[in-house]
Formats: structure tokens, sequence, C-alpha cells
């Protein structure tokens, strides 16, 4: 029987880039299920070290294991332009989320009505992040890669989605790309890319604020 | 269950139902150009012989109409077909959706069959009633004619569906590499080509004999063997099964052919 536990197991030595290395993981690192944040400043590997994960790209030497259904939502992942995120969401979303889906669309402002092309840019981020969050199957472990999710959010959103993530930390490991724009924001387990090295940080009462020090 | 590559250990994810196929199915029917192809196909053949010539020879209507129906069909196919499979084709590769399905489990072959058959979905039918015009408002009178009619038009609609179903899986797949205009284009001449290009290849092969041309016009699809209007036309009779066999058989390789290289060329992402 398959463990409901989704897990990354990064081991040691594992380098991610394109001809040269943007990182490497100098000790193995071991990730479950909750939310974990991945930082580091523009150009460092963020993207790239979710696109190895998703198989998008090749790693440079090393290995890594993933347990669990995956899903990965690029940063600038979008919709036909004419289609309404109502009829994406019947597409994309099995009839028993579906509802649940429209009504989270509904508590943080997304009109399903409007074709996705008229939407802002934080609304298209609210209609992929739904999408990614309903697909996933409560029966099995799942692992949800998201590249910058946050960007052009509302805070109301954004304090929405942490929520839920809050709720179904269980069997979801979500390994989320961000930029951080408050200092008090707590950052408890957090994969950082610095001098070209990956290093975990774990600690319960960790915050952006004494993390960005960190980064050069 | 747990599979393996060279470097990761991914477990393997089993693929939600069709979600590309219903995503690719939705937006193609939100788009609504298919309304158009669709009312093409239902009122050409009845209006253009009555504003024709035909229109003053009651006994050319039936004809008229029979080449109506069956040009429209390949005119809807020829420009809205390729281009709604290259643009869909490149919009996947482009807009991160290739890439969100395939870390999804939908593995790239399986996107090209999806998003092919949600377009399919949309020929098929409007192939179907350009069939039903011939064989409903183009019957001939004559009782012994008429089970010709029925075998000749169905042959005519197996092999019109074998030629456009790998055309549009081509555009599709070379779109999602070279971007849209080329698979539109690569796959609009090739039809155009094989349906007349290589007639007037054949008519100058034998005024005069040309190795490398006879060399081209050897490898080239045969498109035209498969345009079947003027048999109903001047009701020449449907084709013996043992002709209309080889011809499926002709057909099916360039299918085979074609879906490898469309396998082969089709990207999931525009970045690799």
């Amino acid at each position: 029987m398959t463990s409901l536990v989704p897990t990354i197991n990064f081991n040691s030595g594992l380098a991610i880039g394109y001809k040269d290395p943007l990182g490497t993981f100098n000790e193995s690192v071991s990730l479950e299920g909750g939310t974990h944040f991945l930082i580091a400043r523009n150009g460092r590997g963020k993207t790239t070290l979710l696109r190895t994960l998703a198989g998008s790209l090749k790693s440079l030497s090393g290995t890594f294991k993933i347990q669990g259904f995956l899903q990965y939502l690029p940063e600038d992942m979008r919709f036909d332009a004419e289609t309404t995120t109502k009829t994406i969401f019947k597409a994309l979303i099995s009839k028993n989320s579906r509802a649940a889906a429209f009504d989270l669309a509904n508590r943080i402002e997304l009109d399903l009505t409007k074709p996705y092309g008229k939407l802002s840019t934080g609304n298209r981020r609210k209609a992929a992040l739904i999408m990614a969050e309903f697909s996933i199957d409560r029966n099995e472990p799942n692992i949800l890669l998201l590249d910058e999710p946050f960007s052009g959010l509302d805070a109301f959103a954004r304090e929405t989605f942490e929520e839920i993530w809050r709720e179904s930390s269980e069997n979801v490991l979500r390994l989320v790309s961000c930029h951080p724009d408050y200092e008090s924001m707590k950052m408890p387990s957090v994969l950082m890319i610095e001098s070209s090295v990956i290093s975990h940080h774990n600690e319960s009462g960790q915050h952006w604020s004494a993390l960005k020090n960190m980064l050069n | 269950m747990v599979g393996s590559q060279k470097h990761a250990e991914l477990s393997t994810n089993s693929p939600k139902p069709m979600r590309l196929f219903k995503l690719t199915f939705s937006t193609i029917f939100t788009r609504k150009a298919w309304v158009i192809c669709l009312i093409a196909i239902l009122l050409v053949p009845f209006v253009l012989p009555e504003i024709s010539s035909a229109s003053e020879k009651p006994i050319l209507i039936q004809p008229a109409r029979i080449q109506a129906a069956w040009a429209t069909l390949m005119i809807c196919s020829l420009f809205w077909g390729l281009y709604s499979a290259a643009r869909l084709g490149e919009s996947n590769a482009q807009s991160g959706t290739g890439e969100y399905f395939r870390t999804a489990g939908v593995s790239p072959t399986r996107q090209l069959l999806e998003i092919w058959l949600a377009l399919f979905c949309f020929i098929v039918p409007m192939a179907l009633i350009a069939t039903g015009i011939c064989l409903f408002a183009a019957m001939p009178s004559n009782p012994a004619e008429q089970e010709m009619w029925w075998v000749l038009n169905l042959q005519f609609l197996v092999l019109f569906l074998l030629v456009i179903g790998p055309l549009l899986a081509l555009a599709c797949s070379l779109a999602s590499r070279f971007g849209g205009i080329s698979g539109f284009g690569v796959t609009f001449f090739l039809w155009i080509y094989g349906l007349y290009g290589v007639g007037y290849l054949d008519n100058m092969l034998k005024l005069e004999a040309n190795a490398a041309l006879q060399a081209i016009w050897l490898y080239s699809p045969q498109y035209r063997f498969a345009d079947l209007t003027q048999r109903l036309y001047f009701k020449t009779g449907a084709l013996s099964a043992d002709v209309f066999a080889n011809m499926v058989l002709y057909f099916s390789a360039i299918l085979a052919i074609h879906t490898g290289i469309s396998r082969l060329t089709f990207r999931t992402s525009a970045t690799a």
C-alpha cells in the first residue's frame, strides 16, 4: 500500500543548472507534507530547481527522489484568452471538487464568467492556483511545485490560500518559490539558494526578516 | 509505483482522465469559429447551386450540390481545421499548459492524442454532414445507382478522414516546435500539393522524363486519389473492394509516417 506522506529527497551532490551549476546540495535534504518555501535572488535558480523536479530539465549531477502525485505550476501558465474561468474549471476539476472550487473563487473575488484573457494578472494567478489545488487527489500523496504563486495576488487571496495550505498539509507537499513582501511572514521550512549552494533552513519561529539577510 | 530516470526517481503520476481533451474541446467550442464552418457546410451545398449556372439546368443541381458539399468541407478543414490544430499545438507548448500536464502524468504522446482528438471531434460531424447531404439531397433516382451511391460516399468519407486526421496531428506538432505559421503553412502546402501538385508533376513527367522529379513524385503523398468528387459527379460507381483496400492501406501508411513525425516533433514546452 502506498504511503499517504508525500516526500522529496534531494541527495547530496545534486546540482541544478544549464551549462554551469546554479545550485548544488552539499548535504541530503528530505521534505515531507506541508509548505516549504524556496527563496533566492532573481536568476539564482528557483525556477530551474522546480523545473528539474518537474522533469522538464535534467539535473547536472546527483539524484533526487519524489513520492506523490506531482503538479508543477509554471509562473507564466495561461489558458485560452476567450475561454471563461468557469469553463476551464469544468474541464479540469472533477465534479466532486467543482462546487468547492467555485465557492473559493467567489470568496476571493475571481469572476468566473469573464473570459480568461480579460482577467488581471492576479486573477489569472488565482485561477491557476484554484485549478491546481482542486486537482489534488485526497487519496494519495500530492506534490505541488508552485512558481511565484503570490505575484499579483492581493493580501486577502494570499491569506486564503495559506489557510488552505495549512489545512491540507498532511498529504500535500508544496514547494513554493516566492519573494516575500512583508517582514513578519512565517517561513518555518525554507530551501535557500545562495552562492550556488542549496540549503535547508527549518525552524518553527523562522520569519522572512531573519532569512533575507542571508541572501546576498 | 516508483519509476526511475537517469537522475531522478519519480513516483509515477497516474493522469486524471482526459483533462487536456476536455480543456481543448471546451476551448474550441468557446471560440465558436466551428459554427461558421458548420453553417457553411449546411448551407453552401443548397444555396450555391441555386445561384450558379446550374440553376438554369435542373439536371446539374445535384452534381453541383455534391461538389459544393465536399469542396466546402475541404476548405473548412484546410483553413479552420489546420489553423486550429496549429494554434492549439503552439499554445500548448508556449502557455505552460503542456508542461503542467506533462508533470501531472500526461505524456507528450497522450497530449498530442488528446489535442488531436478534441479537434477531430469537430471535423468528424462536419464530414458526416457533408456525406449526409450527398446521400440524402443528391441521391440518384435510379434504384440501381442508389446502392453504389451509398458505398461511394462512405468510401469518400473514410478516405477523407484518413487524409485529414494525420495532417491535423502534423500541424499541431510542427506548430508546437516551430510556431503556428510553420505548422499551418507546411500542412496546408502538403495537402494542396498532394491534391493538385502531384497531378501537374505527373503530367510533366509524361511529357519529359526526369529522374529527380520522378523520385519526388514517387515519394509524394497522392492525396488526389482520396478525392472522389469526380466519381460522384459523373456517377462512375464505387471503387472496387480491392482498389479501396489498397487506398486504405496507402493512406494508412502515410498516417503511420505522419504519426511518427508528429510524435518526434511534438513538444510540450517552448524551452527544454
